[in-house]
């Protein structure tokens, strides 16, 4: 079981294959979007070179979950997520740190949750065994 | 030479439209995998006639319209000759007749092949090409598309299909450097056309404002354009190349 260390330098280097950034581009804050430019085709692309460098299957919509309230209103309420989404982000996306976003919880700031930081945990969980959610 | 050591993919390359692009893709210098259904001998003596005039190619057997086995020979391309720089999606087929006695073997056939394959080729190389950050897919695509005749209601909606999709994907890859464009040739002189040519051949001409049919190598020259350097800021265009005909002049 590699440490979070060394699997956060395997995600670096995944990114820097993936992205074209600098290596020194990629701190774990860094958000895929805002700070590394990832484009939709990027995000697909990262998967499958997670799976590959990691050797695990990573199902469609775990790491990146597409339109995730799918504009429920039980979930979204005037440009801001609801408890009842929150919830549900946290249930969708165990890994993501939420603890910044709860305080100002903008559906248009949900990219950035995706941070190298959330796809090294994400992989911690899944060679550790544990489900994903 | 504008594609040289190029890796090129050349759907229904041994016939027609598709073996003009070859001969011109492997005379600039590219390394060209001619994709054939049927016609081996016809792909083997293009090899042949490649190989003479001192260029690189080689027939690969493959139905387009089987994924996995697009999925296959571009994996065999590629460990021949490494990363695929091009895909030209020329593999198409006619069974013209009106649409009420159509039959839907008629139709399937038609749209797996001409629009079915283009998907199958493109699904297989797309993630490697934007990968490698540059590449080109050039679809060849009809005036049918705009301008149909009684008879094509098939034919057309695969080609219609293939100028949406070609918009569509070019869309996706733009970010990555891959250009996604497509030809609509005109009335070429080919197998293809051999019989509405038959039929039609006068009347067909006095259509065409350059009055001529075009040849294989009208499409051709057109194709190592944009899979050149040259054409790198183009991209999702439908170009047609037909003498005028789309035009839709009366001949005076």
């Amino acid at each position: 079981m590699p440490s979070q260390t060394e699997i956060f330098q395997k995600v670096s280097a995944t990114l820097v294959d993936a992205l074209n950034v600098e290596p020194d581009e990629i701190t774990p804050a860094s958000t895929l979007q805002g700070d590394l430019k990832a484009e939709s085709i990027d995000f697909l692309d990262i998967v499958f070179r997670l799976e590959r460098e990691f050797g695990i299957k990573i199902p469609r919509n775990e790491l990146f979950p597409e339109s995730i309230f799918q504009g429920d209103p039980e979930f979204v309420q005037n440009g801001k997520v609801t408890q009842k989404g929150l919830d549900e982000l946290r249930q969708k996306m165990p890994f993501a740190d939420l603890s910044k976003f709860e305080k100002n919880p903008e559906v248009s700031a949900i990219s950035d949750l995706f941070t190298v930081d959330m796809i090294t945990k994400y992989i911690a969980g899944k060679l550790n065994g544990a489900p994903a959610r | 030479m504008r594609l040289k050591d190029q890796v090129a993919i050349v759907t229904g390359g041994s016939r027609g439209i598709g073996r003009g692009i070859v001969k011109a893709f492997a005379a600039e210098g590219a390394k060209v995998a001619i994709i054939y259904k049927g016609s081996q001998q016809a792909a083997e003596s293009l090899v042949g006639e490649v190989t003479q005039a001192g260029g690189i190619a080689k027939a690969h057997q493959c139905d387009v319209a089987d994924h996995d086995a697009a999925e296959k020979v571009v994996e065999a391309v590629e460990a021949d000759w490494g990363p695929i720089n091009i895909l030209v999606n020329n593999a198409g087929v006619i069974r013209d007749g009106l649409f009420v006695g159509m039959r839907p073997e008629e139709w399937n056939v038609v749209i797996q092949t001409n629009l079915g394959g283009a998907f199958n080729f493109c699904h297989a190389v797309a993630m490697k090409l934007a990968r490698q950050r540059k590449g080109r897919i050039i679809n060849i695509s009809s005036v049918a598309a705009d301008r149909t005749n009684p008879g094509q209601t098939n034919y057309s909606a695969s080609k219609g299909a293939i100028n949406s999709f070609t918009r569509a994907l070019a869309v996706e890859l733009a970010g990555r450097g891959v250009t996604v464009n497509a030809i609509a040739p005109g009335f070429i002189e080919t197998e293809m056309t051999e019989a509405v040519r038959n039929k039609a051949g006068d009347m067909i001409k006095k259509m065409i404002p350059m009055k001529r049919l075009g040849q294989a190598d009208d499409i051709a020259k057109v194709a190592v354009f944009l899979a050149s350097a040259d054409a790198g800021y183009i991209t999702g265009q439908v170009l047609t190349v037909d003498g005028g005909l789309s035009l839709g002049a009366v001949a005076m």
